[in-house]
């Protein structure tokens, strides 16, 4: 399998918009890594991280708002409690997907996939 | 070890370790001080103790940043220290002072230290993280200055790279910005807006910086990537810390009595602040992923990458989380601040100088890197130092959250003491991370001692 240069560009934006979703450009970025998306053909590189960002963010998205909404929900708006773990929990977790993010965006700026070819 | 007067980074690496194991013993007293208000009273009361706990934390990091100047110096440079005697000398004479200012904060109550310090003749005392005598800054700074002449005249006669004058700009700004410490003006808006000047234009200025040269020798070292590489990402990294990070102060200016444009000012360049450290992380992944060799110190990489990981999450993440103005309103001063501040101090400069103590102890011990089995102990108080402090942090973050909320956030606030006591719990499992943590840097003090059969570099491809 080669990897000419416009791939390897397009899945380093691929990663990139992935982490600019998980961090300053909520929603943006994930239209911009669609898009990106779209110009992909299957079993290249380009492809497989533009997936990987859409799963990163999709199962970030469900984690951190899922679960805080039905700490929230169970929990109730107003007890202290509830913003303990809402809080804890978000911040944590949140950045666990960005290093994940940062990584992924590594490997592709080498042209890899997270695990050795 | 390529020149001999390296290995005087041996001494201050010991002394740094031995004053890390003080500064831990007292975290631990102070936690449960927290939850047995009368342990140890009036032998150490809670304030000598806290005062004990910081003061070690901050001389034995400076310790290490000598110890890892006087490493990195002379290989840089390609040229042996400039003057041996003098760094020994002064190792002995930093070592002294601090010893004698720790037992003058145990031994003798604060006013009767400032009395026969004579701080009335230039009162700088009683100001947290500042608390050292007169004479001790004055002796700080003589340390200082013989050690950024010695380093100074070792890169300036050698080989000068990128690394190393980055290193002694982050040195230079380091004992500069401690000048500030002298200046103690009667207006208390004053004195807490050029305390400032000195506590955060060192950690989230200075520092940075010696902070990022350290981690790219180390990363030069175990992977053997390109200096080109390395220096480009060097660049961009300080320009960031010192864009965000000098105007960042601001975001101390908001309640203290300044003027309210510091609101604007401290959130927004404040919030830039996490890229530096952002930066790094992305840097030392970078690097690590293209490595060109296996270094046998594993235990070096992971420290390095547990650094760039840990001081993202406690500055940077941390950091964000009350750095606005209209979220500092409410959390300025609780739990979450105590939350940050621990991680941030671990996870950047503690792992920073450990990372160094890891990659250049074995080599001043005369071996590539620690016997596998001294590498796998070490690793093991990696995690567990790092992961108790996670917990630490997660801890009093759950404890500020609820501090928050009972005592500034809620329709009906209760007292201060009342929140406390509503919060007990926190404490208790924080001294518990806290012990845990101590266990760790047991671990780490015995990984020095494992025996076992020497590691070698695999040859390159
Ligand atoms: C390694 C770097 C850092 C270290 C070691 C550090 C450490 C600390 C410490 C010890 C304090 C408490 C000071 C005191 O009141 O006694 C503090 C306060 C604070 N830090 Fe950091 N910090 C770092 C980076 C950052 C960054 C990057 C940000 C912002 C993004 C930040 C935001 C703050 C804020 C807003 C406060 C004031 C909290 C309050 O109002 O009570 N820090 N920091
Ligand atoms: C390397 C590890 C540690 C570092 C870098 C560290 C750093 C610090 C810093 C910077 C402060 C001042 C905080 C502020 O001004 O907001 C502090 C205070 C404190 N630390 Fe630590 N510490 C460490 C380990 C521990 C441990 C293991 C414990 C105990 C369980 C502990 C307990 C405390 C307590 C109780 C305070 C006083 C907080 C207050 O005044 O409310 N620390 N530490
Ligand atoms: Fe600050």
């Amino acid at each position: 399998m080669k990897t000419d240069e416009t791939q390897l560009k397009r899945a380093s934006d691929a990663a990139l918009t992935s982490l600019l979703n998980l961090t300053i450009l909520p929603v943006i970025g994930f239209i911009a890594l669609l898009l990106i998306y779209r110009k992909t053909r299957p079993g290249d590189i380009d492809r497989y991280h533009a997936l990987l960002g859409i799963q990163i963010n999709i199962i970030a998205a469900a984690v951190l708002f899922l679960v805080s909404t039905l700490m929230i929900l169970l929990g109730g708006f107003d007890s202290p409690w509830t913003w303990v773990y809402v809080i804890t929990y978000f911040t944590l977790v949140h950045t666990v997907f960005i290093v994940f993010a940062l990584w992924a965006l590594v490997r592709a700026w080498s042209g890899d996939k997270l695990k050795q070819a | 070890m390529k020149y001999e007067s390296q290995s005087i980074a041996k001494l201050y690496f010991i002394a740094a370790i031995g004053l890390f194991v003080g500064q831990i013993l007292f975290g631990v007293i102070l936690g449960l001080q927290y939850v047995m208000g009368d342990f140890l009273f009036p032998e150490i009361p809670f304030n000598v103790a806290r005062m004990v706990h910081t003061n070690l934390l901050i001389v034995w990091l400076l310790f290490g940043f000598m110890g890892a100047a006087y490493y990195l110096v002379p290989e840089e440079s390609e040229r042996e220290l400039y003057s041996p005697k003098l760094a020994i000398l002064m190792f002995w004479i930093f070592l002294v002072a601090g010893a004698l200012t720790i037992l003058g904060y145990l031994l003798v109550p604060y006013a009767t230290l400032a009395e026969i310090t004579m701080n009335d003749l230039l009162p700088t005392m009683g100001r947290e993280f500042l608390e050292q005598p007169t004479i001790t800054k004055i002796g700080i700074v003589i340390v200082a200055l013989a050690f950024i002449f010695n380093i100074g005249m070792t890169i300036l006669t050698g080989r000068k790279t990128v690394i190393s004058l980055v290193l002694l700009t982050g040195l230079v700004g380091l004992a500069v910005f401690f000048l500030f410490s002298f200046y103690n003006p009667e207006n208390l808006v004053l004195d807490k807006y050029f305390w400032w000047f000195v506590v955060h234009l060192w950690v989230e200025g200075v520092w940075e910086l010696i902070m990022a040269s350290l981690l790219a020798f180390v990363l030069i070292k175990v992977t053997g990537v390109d200096r080109e590489v390395i220096e480009k990402w060097l660049y961009i990294i300080i320009a960031m810390a010192l864009i965000s990070g000098l105007i960042g102060t601001g975001h101390h200016f908001f309640w203290i009595g300044t003027p309210d444009y510091w609101q604007w000012l401290g959130s927004i360049f404040s919030a830039l602040e996490p890229i530096p450290f952002f930066m790094m992380t992305l840097f030392a992944f970078n690097v690590v992923n293209k490595r060109r060799r296996e270094h046998p110190n594993k235990a070096a990489t992971l420290w390095a990458l547990g650094t760039a990981v840990m001081a993202f999450l406690g500055a940077g993440v941390w950091g964000f989380l009350h750095t606005l103005a209209p979220v500092n309103f409410y959390t300025h001063g609780t739990q979450i601040t105590a939350a940050h501040g621990h991680m941030a101090f671990y996870g950047a400069y503690v792992m920073v100088v450990l990372t160094m103590i890891s990659y250049s102890m074995p080599i001043m011990r005369g071996q590539q890197a620690a016997n596998a089995k001294a590498q796998i102990v070490e690793m093991w108080s990696f995690w567990l130092m790092t992961v108790s402090m996670v917990f630490i942090t997660l801890f009093l973050t759950g404890a500020g959250i609820l501090q928050v909320y009972l005592q500034r956030y809620s329709d009906t606030p209760i007292s201060f003491m009342e929140t406390q006591s509503k919060v007990e719990m926190f404490y208790w499992m924080r001294e518990i991370a806290g012990l845990v943590f101590l266990i760790g840097l047991i671990v780490y003090i015995v990984s020095f001692f494992v025996k076992g059969e020497e590691v070698k570099m695999a040859e390159a491809e």
